[in-house]
């Protein structure tokens, strides 16, 4: 899921690795470290200056309930079903994390960005990128959990403030 | 650009991977040495938080091996 985030954000999934040994492995772990470095050499140095942005939202969504909650109960879910007692299968359960996974970051990103002083819906979109249909959506959807708020018009164009 | 040697952040298992690494060293076979290792009771002590923010602070990969 972490690796899913870190190509969401454009920092590469790449850059996070997993990997299983056991302790008598010495030899895997010297092919795994080398393979490791390579792949990491191959993307060149990480500028984490250049995605402050994107590693501030990673870190929140990260941190928030949402998904917490939602990892939490994925072996219950699976297992015994949900409260309305009906099973859920991987395939469907996994597409619906990897939409929470999205609209999360996508909220944290523009939270970030406001924070950041982008604070128009135009100007959000020329700072993370995204279309200005999707920002105004999640905007109205923050605006009702209390992660920013409406601050007012200036020279007619809205303007947002984190909260 | 010259190529600099990439930092990477290894969290590594106390039983298993870090276990390897000792025996890695022990037994002398060559490895290289960009990791910098941390070692965690269980590789599931590591929060995906963890890996933001060593990324955050600098390193170029990260390693969770257990």
């Amino acid at each position: 899921m972490t690796q899913k985030l870190l190509k969401l954000s454009g920092i590469g999934e790449n850059r996070l690795h997993l990997a299983w040994l056991s302790s008598a492995e010495a030899q895997r772990f010297v092919d795994i470290t080398t393979g490791v470095i390579d792949q990491v050499k191959a993307q060149g140095q990480f500028d984490a200056e250049q995605f402050s942005l994107e590693l501030a939202a990673a870190e929140e969504t990260l941190k928030a309930e949402a998904l917490r909650w939602m990892v939490g109960k994925e072996v219950k879910l699976l297992a015994r079903g949900d409260v309305y007692g009906r099973k859920w299968e991987k395939e469907n359960f996994e597409k619906i994390l990897d939409d929470v996974l999205e609209r999360e970051y996508h909220k944290q990103l523009i939270r970030q960005a406001i924070i950041a002083d982008f604070t128009s819906v135009r100007a959000i979109s020329r700072r993370i990128g995204l279309g200005l249909k999707r920002i105004s959506y999640l905007l109205a959807d923050m605006e009702k959990t209390n992660m920013v708020e409406f601050k007012g018009h200036t020279e007619c164009v809205p303007v947002f403030g984190a909260l | 650009m010259e190529q600099v040697e990439p930092k990477i952040v290894a969290f590594l298992c106390n039983w298993c991977a870090y276990a390897g690494a000792d025996l890695a060293g022990v037994s002398r076979i060559q490895h290289p040495s960009n990791m910098r290792t941390v070692r965690v009771m269980c590789s599931g002590r590591v929060d995906p938080i963890f890996i933001v923010q060593a990324l955050k602070s600098g390193c170029d990969g990260v390693l969770v091996a257990g």
